[in-house]
């Protein structure tokens, strides 16, 4: 249960995870593996990175070396890829998808779509927004447009404060 | 229109069985039919030229979609070729047999071995008292299957536009989901090399059923309810096994149609030199018939004189 609450908090307590996380008996290797897949690209394949920081639906964390095997749902947020320790992280927007880290520090990160923050459109983004609000108020309570409407309005949202754009409510 | 051509068919045949009986047909059916072949031969070249384009763009798409599926390397044990037969006493008491084969024909055998070992595991099955249903992908298969098991069959996905899509894949996963089994086997064709490929088999236990938290107790779960998120994890394993399952095939019936499309090509080729060959035959033997008559002809008339 702490371990979820740490999770949680994992934007802010990185490197005392860090520690907390990793294997006390086995050696960890000093990188991890990273494989960053989309069904018609493949963006990272058995690369060596420092750390991940991933969008898990129940809450952001990181990934090192070492770290314990966690299978995660993804949640549209950002994939931090930390390619060397001190770097400037380089950033992912991912939909959905999920995470598997496995016992051999190799992680998996296979999503459906995913684009880099900076490639993202301001004025697409608010525009999508607004649609998708649009069609939200549109639709009945408890359809499927207004489920299908929820998503657009939250993965919308998630892609503006990637970018740190403030929507109009 | 179609009652009239008829007609008119049966009408020539008389005439062409009567100058068969002589043992050789004119020069102008020989001509025919070599045009004909000519025909086909330039339709099954062209059919080549457009397999070989296609098959880069789906190899393309394999090589991304096979990092795509690694990830489902850890839950299910890898593909394996149905060539031998396939053991089904392992299997468990519910099998739904998910078929990949192609919309269009004239690619060779893809779509002959995919049902022909689905035939075999449905007899398998069927003697150990276990149930087996079937999901088709391709009008192929459909065809070929419904011959038999028609019964079995709970849904049929084709005339899908190509190239496939993902959403396409998630949409049939999402349809074959629908059925109640313990395992999900996916029969399609690996592609190996533009010459070959082996028909495989792929079973994914269904992680949404009783059990199904047992597996992966090394791993942590996020968020910690295991079993719902198993529920969303296999469906989404079911679809990326789905996509590669739809690549490998869509690859392997290219290069199998390329193939074909040569072999028909070069027969096309050796059935025109024979053809050729007759044709110059008769011409001659004509020629030699019309100087005969011509000589004899003269000579009579040199006689008279």
């Amino acid at each position: 249960m702490l371990g979820v609450a740490a999770r949680r908090v994992a934007g802010a307590a990185r490197p005392a995870l860090r520690t907390a996380r990793c294997f006390s008996t086995a050696e960890a290797p000093a990188v991890m593996k990273l494989n960053f897949c989309l069904p018609h690209e493949t963006i990272y394949k058995d690369k060596d990175v420092d750390q991940v920081i991933i969008p898990g639906s129940a809450g952001e964390y990181g990934v090192t070396a070492g770290h314990s095997p966690i299978v995660a749902e993804l949640k549209p947020g950002v994939v931090q890829v930390v390619h060397e320790a001190g770097q400037e992280p380089e950033n992912f927007f991912v939909s959905a998808g999920f995470a598997l880290t496995h016992p051999t520090s190799v992680t998996d990160i296979t999503a459906i779509e995913a684009v880099r923050v900076e490639e993202i459109d301001e004025g697409a983004v608010k525009s999508s927004y607004d649609a998708a609000k649009r069609e939200m108020d549109a639709a009945t309570e408890g359809s499927r447009e207004a489920a299908e409407a929820q998503v657009a309005v939250e993965t919308t949202k998630a892609m503006a404060a990637a970018i740190g754009v403030v929507l109009a409510s | 229109m179609h009652a009239h051509a008829c007609r008119t068919l049966r009408q020539a045949r008389p005439l062409g069985s009567s100058l068969s009986v002589r043992g050789m047909a004119t020069e102008k059916q020989i001509m025919m039919r070599i045009n004909a072949t000519k025909n086909i031969s330039k339709i099954t070249q062209s059919m080549k030229m457009v397999s070989a384009a296609k098959l880069r763009g789906d190899q393309a798409r394999l090589d991304k979609a096979q990092p795509f599926n690694a990830w489902t390397a850890e839950l299910n044990e890898p593909p394996m070729v149905t060539e031998d037969g396939i053991d089904t006493s392992g299997w468990p008491q519910k099998n739904l047999i998910v078929a990949i084969s192609s919309d269009r024909g004239l690619c060779g055998g893809v779509n002959s071995f995919v049902t022909r070992a689905i035939k075999k595991m449905m007899i398998s099955t069927k003697e150990q008292g276990k149930e087996t249903t079937l999901f088709v992908v391709g009008e192929k298969g459909r065809s070929q299957l419904s011959r038999v098991h028609a019964d079995e069959m709970t849904a049929a996905c084709t005339d899908a536009t190509t190239p496939m899509q993902f959403g396409m894949a998630t949409a049939m996963a999402t349809e074959a989901l629908k059925n109640d089994f313990d395992t999900m086997h996916i029969v399609f064709n690996v592609f190996k090399s533009a010459i070959a490929y082996d028909t495989s088999i792929k079973s994914l236990p269904n992680l949404a059923k009783e059990g199904g938290e047992e597996q992966m107790v090394e791993y942590e779960f996020e968020p910690d309810t295991k079993e719902e998120v198993m529920q969303d994890m296999y469906e989404y394993l079911v679809a990326s096994q789905m996509w590669h399952s739809l690549m490998e095939s869509a690859t392997s019936e290219q290069s199998s149609r390329m193939n074909a499309m040569e072999n028909a090509s070069k027969n096309a080729g050796e059935m025109i030199d024979s053809l050729t060959l007759i044709y110059n035959r008769a011409r001659q033997s004509r020629i030699t018939t019309e100087l005969i008559e011509i000589i004899s002809g003269a000579s009579a008339l040199e006689e008279a004189k």
